[in-house]
């Protein structure tokens, strides 16, 4: 595994084995989780009797639960799992004091649990992305600070050199996380503002989190993972600089909808934002494209490569869509229906956690110093999480603008907008089904590591316990 | 991960290569601002917090304004009322202890005509006047004196029409009228002088 790794690279990988091992494995549970949630929550629009009776899991807990529960149960530790490695192998330091980023990590996940039980129990503060009741969020700030500041000590004791364009978008990330957060926390949990400054500061949060900041942490993670595995430089420096200033500039101020009750300068920026978000687009497409062809091309065989590849075509596509609904014209036709819903799942699900996958899949190994038990699932995890948030996608887009042309229709009746909307949500519920599947995979390869690496733990510690006195009891 | 393993380069870090930033960016970039820039400038209100879709500009909502009429009379009253009178009779017209009696339902407001109601702001009033059953014992300056014509009438229009009084309009040529035979300084009001007026 090691061949042709400096000899500090084990050592680098081994300094965050432990960390990575509890941001993992928590966010592997909450992805099942919110999977599990996401089908219900489906299910509830072919079988809204199934479940009326039992209120935790009624429609309006059970989504905002699966929603949250992907958020700020997988990507964002997972995220920063794969941040705090890239940094470490970048810099290539060691990550030290671990035990700070692992007391973070549980107290993170510690946080999403009683946020989850929160929403489910009914205490959701009713905000979209904000759900999580004080004391999660209270708990999850403070752990997102551990990590954050772990993180960044790694990435200010850094011994190679220069900045790696990686670096750019994960410090970025870094801090626009807090930022936003204890903002929005503050201005509608906290001291809430009043009458439709709450929308906007909701939306302004929702957008900054769920495209700016997942696309920081992605694209980060791929910017890293495409040139080595391509084996080609990325390219190229400035492209990435380019790329990195007009995302976060433009991504920052884009979110809210065209036919926001705010004053029109407010949605018209907005709009104006996420037209110039095809700048940034743009130069993220060329970057993969120039990093990935034109040298000996390397095949992907169903592996971090693909997961990588897949994630970043996603992204290309989920931010195309971003802008084009982002447009008063189509806005017109997709505002209050489920196109919106296929956006954020193809950027969440589709760009972010397979790129996350890929990357867990290459990094874990190293760290743990062990290959995965059930390496051929891999691949299987892959085509079913490709299908899954196809299906996913294409229905709730397609159902979406269908659904949007009936709501235009002054002759159809407002039923008739819904009930086609039915068979797409079927389709969706089956996309759903296989997600869960994959995630199914992806948490059983990772929690069978977490296992056999505590077992081996326990053999060596046990073993190192025993020896002395196995040797007496034989020579005596 | 075997595969990437084989990969000759999969150990080392990657690495950025330097070429620099094509001219078509920039060229992509202005464009779109331009553009994006016209849309912000057709549909923004330019940061006027009054502007809300699906109008474009103050203008457009301007336009929607009533120009003339009974409409534009009762708005323009509303301002100079809640500008100059309402600190005392209040923004509601239902007056304020120890300040001034009510406008709205008042025996001085709802008269048939308004020559007794136009003599209050343009003398000045005081002395004991019974207002709605309650006794009131106060000074009022001539406020009326510093507004125009046709403010005046605007406000007197508008407290005849407001808050359940439903009083016929005034207008510039009467309040003209009315000055001009109350010559430079008018002796202030009482409640006897004002009843003695016609209606």
């Amino acid at each position: 595994m090691t061949v042709n790794e400096s000899p500090s690279t084990t050592n680098i990988d081994a300094s965050c084995r432990v960390p990575l091992l509890a941001l993992f494995s928590g966010a592997a549970l909450w992805l099942v989780v919110s999977s599990a949630l996401a089908v219900l929550a489906s299910l509830s629009f072919h079988m809204p009797g199934k479940f009326g009776d039992i209120p935790f899991l009624t429609y309006g807990r059970v989504q905002p639960a699966a929603d949250d529960a992907l958020l700020y149960g997988f990507c964002i530790p997972a995220g920063l799992g794969v941040l705090l490695w890239i940094f470490a192998r970048l810099g290539q330091v060691p990550l030290r004091g671990g035990i700070v980023p692992v007391v973070a990590a549980h107290l993170w996940h510690l946080g999403v649990l009683a946020g989850v039980v929160g929403i489910l129990a009914g205490e959701s503060t009713g905000f979209t992305w904000l759900e999580f009741p004080r004391g999660a969020a209270a708990l999850l700030f403070v752990a997102y600070l551990l990590l954050a500041l772990w993180a960044f000590m790694n990435f200010t004791g850094r011994r190679a050199g220069g900045l790696f364009p990686s670096h750019w978008f994960f410090v970025a990330a870094l801090f626009v996380f807090p930022w936003i957060y204890s903002v929005a926390q503050l201005l509608l949990i906290g001291a809430p503002v009043r009458g439709v400054v709450q929308s906007a500061v909701a939306w302004w949060y929702g957008g900054n989190l769920v495209f700016l900041w997942t696309s920081l942490i992605g694209l980060g993670a791929a910017f890293y993972f495409l040139p080595k595995f391509s084996g080609r430089p990325l390219h190229s420096y400035f492209y990435a600089l380019f790329a990195f200033w007009t995302l976060l500039l433009f991504g920052s101020l884009s979110g809210i909808p065209a036919g926001a009750p705010l004053p029109a300068w407010m949605p018209a920026l907005s709009a104006l934002n996420s037209l110039l978000l095809i700048v940034p687009i743009l130069a993220i497409a060329v970057i993969g494209w120039k990093t990935v062809m034109g040298g000996a091309v390397q095949t992907c065989k169903g592996g971090s490569y693909c997961m990588i590849k897949f994630g970043f075509v996603a992204f290309l596509l989920s931010a195309l869509l971003l802008v084009a609904g982002a447009c008063p014209q189509v806005s017109r036709i997709t505002q209050f229906t489920w196109f919106s819903a296929a956006q954020t799942q193809l950027h969440l699900y589709g760009f972010l956690c397979i790129t996350l996958f890929g990357a867990i899949y290459y990094i874990l190994p190293r760290a743990v110093g062990r290959d995965f038990a059930f390496p051929r699932l891999i691949r299987l995890q892959h085509w079913c999480s490709m299908l899954g948030i196809f299906l996913l996608v294409v229905s709730l887009a397609a159902g979406g603008l269908l659904q949007g042309i009936k709501l235009h229709d002054a002759g159809a009746a407002f039923d008739d907008s819904t009930r086609a909307m039915l068979p797409f949500l079927r389709t969706s519920t089956m996309g759903l089904l296989l997600m869960l599947l994959a995630n199914l995979l992806f948490a059983l390869n990772l929690l069978t590591l977490l296992f056999l690496w505590h077992l081996s733990v326990i053999k060596t510690v046990v073993g190192a316990a025993l020896a002395p006195l196995g040797k007496t009891g034989v020579k005596a | 991960m075997s595969d990437e393993n084989s990969s000759p380069k999969s150990g080392t870090e990657p690495t950025a290569a330097r070429s620099h930033l094509p001219m078509w960016t920039l060229v992509v970039l202005l464009t779109l601002l331009y553009l994006g820039g016209i849309y912000f400038d057709h549909h923004s209100g330019w940061f006027d917090r009054q502007v809300y879709a699906p109008f474009d500009n103050a203008a457009q909502l301007d336009a929607y304004q009533p120009k003339s009429g009974a409409a534009a009379a009762l708005a323009a009253g509303k301002k100079s009322y809640e500008s100059v009178c309402g600190t005392c009779h209040g923004n509601d017209g239902i007056g304020k202890a120890g300040q001034a009696p009510q406008l709205a339902g008042s025996e001085y407001v709802i008269t048939r005509g308004f020559n007794r109601l136009a003599h209050i702001p343009l003398a000045g009033i005081n002395g004991p006047i019974k207002v709605a059953g309650k006794d009131w014992n106060m000074a009022m300056a001539a406020m009326g004196m510093a507004l125009s014509d046709a403010d005046l009438a605007n406000v007197l229009t508008y407290i005849r029409g407001s808050w359940g009084n439903k009083a016929g309009e005034v207008t510039a040529e009467d309040i003209k009228a009315i000055r001009a035979s109350l010559g430079a300084r008018p002796q202030a009001m009482t409640a006897e002088t004002l009843q003695a007026l016609p209606e």
